[in-house]
């Protein structure tokens, strides 16, 4: 039972109201509408997607710092998905966050170490000096200076308050680290310091992170899985290796033809896929699939009104895609991806 | 943007309610006897028991409050004051276009001044003309206006003798007030005051207009104006006045429908029957119909003025004008 | 003649802590038609150089020194009128955030027309028409009808046509892009990326993609500017620089890229933080992060020159020839092994 989360359904709605003064329910934006996933323990999930995919929101679920509309949350066998404040506290000992904003996550009229050992002082863990201790030891495996606890966030570069909220998120041995978007706001020099570190603390305390990121690069080099956003429900979610080699779904694809390479032949040489129209807000998600609007390989009549359900790719249970039509190879270009295969039923 | 303005509507109207409700609970619930109060020095148990019937003070507090509400809609009365009986309403119609001139007039002043002020300061910060505007500033803010009155009173109304030493004149000539009507002995009589008010609040304004104007200048879209090859006096007033003033717009309303309440010292000071003055001397006589009138009459003016200003926000801001 | 020569710019700041060098000594050219990479990080001078050849710096705290000719003209501290007449019409500047970049409360079509009048005499009706065509040309759907909308009505990908529009809305011969798709999605930033290709061949325009994604330099740049500490320390042919770089720190941004089609355990990482600008380090500014630093680092600043290679590529670097050529060798061969393990 090395099974650390599982999450079965997840839905996350935002009310949109009106009314002059008592406001009632118009719509809803559905951030997160169906998340599944497993995580074993010391795995590491990256989840990737554009604005308003929900990656965000659904991080901020499974933290608990929003309650679910609806699915279930498990976490280390316990179903904490509507536990109130009380309850779910002792189990934010084994759940922590890092988060995007090096310069906002930091409280910056507070002492470092005060910052690093706040989750000490609020679980009520150790003495005063134990924690001063604690700090300092964490502050080390970061990567900082342990006399530097007294100093205050704004004394420090961008890379280094990273490392700060690292610090914190470690101070009291969790189980789980949710990372939002750890470096987007890092020089790319900086980046690969933290990422490294990251890797490297996952080895020595046996650590299980969800990876959140817009930067599907940065995703495949720290995770084992990934899962890949489109409109608060995932689209594909296969090993690091598959889903990047042998994408099946074609916002995938397209994910992955826009990412930039750092190798100017390799970048002529590639096929690209560019998709039209705007990434679409979740107030108004489109029918059935939600990708259809934009995708290459729509099919007028199925893939507006029959909803895609995730299904497994054959002989991989591990890689499943959510899509009518996947891809048969990779790479594929422009006019490549429009020639889809007959509907199924029809003579291959 | 219709939809908008409904609602504020409906919000000012609903806080008129509470606001006037709150009012007259507080000084007919609090522990005087306004029949005895109404009923002045010479007065016996019956007389104040007649007069406690007449103000329907045996009636349930509500039901006076209904009563009171119905007088003003209906009838548009304030009731009266018991020191002299006179109508309320009559009271304030005299005592408000004294308070409504310096007011408003000092606006325009206090306007015309801090907004050259304060835009000249943001742009040529640390220089000479900014330093200048800040000690005014400070000036300003830390002096009491009582004081400035009374500092502009002596000096320039009685040594030098340039300006009348006080009073209120009216601004529709009249026969009855002889030399003291008409519009340029109305400005005369004001000039004094107005720069009293002016001081505090332009003051303010400058700061203000000042941190606003420089931190638009230092917004993206300017600097994409400038790419475009926008001359400087073109980027200040197309691009970056109109977004500086937007905060302005709020302050200000919010000011003057304070300030339109009373301005009591500045009144007292320079001996104008005005509102403020009105309020203070009608407390200290425990003449409540007069104190709650005017209470009423500046709730109104606050609600009223923040319902303009609001619009007029909207209306300058699309973003908000336009949000469906 | 090249259509922008700028020669040893230098921009210095004077604020409450002291001088800020932001920019020591920048030389380049740029070409009719061509785009100029400038990859840096924060504090490299990459966008402080591009405002500088604008004249869009401060000039009450600034102190700039050096040359830039434009089309033959030196425009480097020219009078206020002659930049304006250049700024928008012959060179168009975008930049990073298009949600502050464009005026709130003003409607599109105004701006745009605007960016017309400031540079041509025509009647508003022309203006317009110029407007709607140009947000055609940018693909923005029935621009006749959205022409009037204010910025916050569109998406970021389409604000950010909206600016590539204004920029280009008077055909200049050079279009400056300082971070265009850093806000930007992944799928958005390749339609601007191709959006901008697509527009530089029908103009015959000449870009500057001021960036810090090595990636979408690879994929548009002729020529690139690598800067750190307000130099450039390496200047080279696109495919050149991405084949054997010559200068640590480039090796190191280019290591400390994770790959789509390489997975290693570890990154490269480049150790400490970009340089500070106030108190820059003595001699090379990158040699207090050098793995390869030497006493000679220290003391000496390298001058920017070209190896044996060939006088196009020019870096700064004291290590020598062989040496050099030695490291990047082992680099490739360990990047080749990781890369087929994939």
């Amino acid at each position: 039972m090395s099974e650390l989360l599982a999450v079965e359904n997840l839905q996350k709605y935002f009310p949109v109201t009106r009314g002059m003064v008592f406001q009632k329910e118009v719509g809803q934006v559905k951030a997160v509408d169906g998340v599944n996933f497993t995580l074993e323990k010391g795995q590491t999930l990256g989840v990737v997607g554009e604005s308003g995919c929900g990656k965000s929101t659904m991080a901020r679920c499974i933290a608990r710092l929003l309650e679910p509309t609806g699915g279930k949350i498990v976490f280390d066998g316990r179903d904490i998905t509507h536990l109130n404040r009380n309850e779910m506290r002792p189990i934010r000992r084994d759940m922590m966050m890092v988060f995007q904003d090096p310069y906002a996550s930091l409280n910056a009229r507070k002492r470092v170490g005060s910052i690093v050992g706040e989750p000490l002082e609020v679980h009520g863990i150790g003495t005063e000096q134990d924690r001063k201790r604690r700090v300092q030891e964490l502050l080390e495996i970061v990567g900082l200076n342990p006399e530097h606890f007294n100093r205050f966030p704004h004394e420090f570069s961008g890379g280094q308050r990273q490392r700060i909220g690292i610090a914190r998120a470690l101070v009291i041995n969790p189980k789980l680290v949710i990372c939002d978007e750890p470096v987007s706001a890092l020089d790319v020099s900086v980046q690969a310091q933290i990422l490294n570190l990251l890797k490297d603390l996952q080895q020595d305390f046996d650590l299980t992170y969800i990876f959140i990121a817009h930067d599907l690069n940065v995703v495949r080099h720290v995770s084992d899985r990934v899962m890949v956003m489109y409109l608060g429900a995932p689209v594909e979610t296969g090993g690091k290796t598959e889903l990047y080699t042998e994408p099946k779904h074609p916002y995938t694809g397209a994910l992955l033809s826009a990412v930039p390479i750092a190798d100017p032949t390799l970048g002529r040489a590639r096929k690209q896929i560019v998709l039209e129209g705007d990434v679409p807000s979740p107030l108004n998600p489109p029918e059935a699939c939600r990708f259809h609007p934009r995708c290459p390989r729509f099919v007028d009549g199925k893939c507006n009104v029959d909803p895609p359900e995730l299904t497994p790719v054959a002989g991989n249970p591990e890689h499943e895609f959510a899509c009518h039509f996947p891809l048969e190879r990779w790479p594929m270009d422009e006019d490549e991806i429009r020639r889809r295969p007959a509907l199924a039923g029809a003579a291959e | 943007m219709a939809y908008f303005l409904i609602r504020r509507v409906f919000w000012a109207i609903f806080l008129f309610f509470v606001a006037t409700l709150i009012t007259y609970i507080i000084f007919f619930v609090i522990p005087t006897d306004p029949a005895q109060i109404a009923c002045g020095t010479h007065c016996t148990a019956g007389l104040i028991a007649h007069i406690r019937k007449s103000l329907h003070l045996d009636l349930p507090i509500y039901q006076q409050y209904w009563l009171f509400i119905w007088n003003l809609l209906r009838h548009q009365s304030l009731g009266y004051s018991f020191q002299n009986g006179a109508s309320v309403r009559w009271l304030i119609g005299q005592d408000a276009p004294v308070t409504a001139s310096l007011v408003f007039g000092g606006a325009i002043f206090w306007l015309t001044i801090s907004i050259p002020i304060g835009i000249l300061s943001a742009l040529k910060p640390r220089s000479i003309l900014d330093r200048a505007a800040m000690i005014f500033v400070l000036v300003g803010i830390s002096a009491p206006a009582v004081w400035i009155g009374l500092i502009l009173i002596y000096v320039i109304g009685y040594k030098l003798g340039w300006t009348p030493l006080g009073n209120y004149c009216s601004i529709v000539p009249s026969s009855t007030a002889g030399g003291c009507s008409g519009p340029a002995e109305w400005a005369y009589h004001l000039i004094l005051p107005w720069m009293t008010f002016m001081f505090l609040f332009a003051a303010l304004y400058v700061r203000l207009i000042r941190a606003n104007v420089m931190e638009t200048m230092s917004e993206d879209y300017v600097r994409t104006a400038r790419a475009k090859g926008a001359s400087a006096s073109r980027v200040l007033f197309q691009h970056v006045l109109r977004n500086s003033m937007l905060p302005v717009v709020t302050i200000l309303g919010m000011d003057i429908g304070l300030a339109l309440g009373g301005a009591v010292f500045t009144e007292t000071v320079f001996q104008m029957r005005g509102l403020g003055s009105q309020l203070v001397s009608s407390a200290l006589a425990d003449d409540l119909p007069v104190v709650v009138g005017i209470v009423v009459f500046a709730c109104l003016a606050v609600i009223l003025f923040n319902f303009f200003v609001d619009v007029a926000y909207a209306w300058l801001d699309p973003r908000i004008r336009l949000s469906t | 003649m090249a259509l922008l020569e700028v020669n040893d710019l230098q921009t210095r700041f004077r604020t409450d802590d002291g001088i800020v060098k932001a920019v020591s000594g920048v030389s380049f050219s740029l070409e009719k038609g061509e785009t100029l990479g400038v990859v840096g990080e924060s504090g490299s001078g990459k966008s402080v150089t591009f405002l500088t050849v604008m004249g869009l710096v401060d000039m009450r705290h600034a102190q700039v020194e050096g040359s830039v000719r434009f089309d033959g003209q030196e425009i480097l501290g020219a009078s206020s009128s002659s930049l304006q007449k250049i700024r928008g019409s012959r060179i168009g500047m975008i930049f990073q955030d298009p949600m502050t970049s464009l005026n709130p409360v003003k409607r599109i079509g105004w701006q745009l027309e605007e960016a017309v009048l400031l540079h041509n005499d025509v009647t508003h009706a022309e203006a317009r028409r110029r407007s709607v065509e140009i947000l055609q040309e940018v693909e923005i759907p029935r621009a006749d009808a959205r022409i009037d909308d204010y910025p916050h009505q569109f998406s970021g990908g389409m604000r950010q046509r909206v600016m590539i529009a204004m920029a280009l809305i008077n055909k200049p011969e050079v279009l400056i892009a300082d971070e265009p798709t850093t806000a930007l999605d992944v799928t958005t930033q390749a339609q601007i990326l191709r959006l901008m290709r697509k527009l530089q061949d029908e103009h015959e325009m000449a870009i500057v993609m001021i960036t810090h994604d090595l990636g979408v330099v690879a994929e548009l740049a002729n020529d690139v500017l690598v800067m750190y500490g307000g130099r450039v320390v390496e200047q080279a042919q696109v495919d050149h620089l991405f084949a054997k770089p010559e200068m640590p720190y480039t090796w190191g941004l280019l290591g400390s890229l994770p790959r789509l089609n390489v997975t290693s355990e570890r990154l490269e990482q480049i150790p400490g933080q970009p340089p500070s600008l106030l108190h820059p380090p003595k001699g090379c500014s990158f040699n207090p992060r050098c793995a390869y630093v030497f006493d000679r680092c220290r003391q000496e600043l390298p001058e920017l020159a070209a190896g044996a290679v060939g006088d196009e590529h020019r870096f700064r670097c004291h290590l020598p020839d062989e040496e050099r050529a030695r490291i990047w060798e082992a680099k490739k061969a360990a990047l080749a092994a990781e890369g087929s393990a994939a």
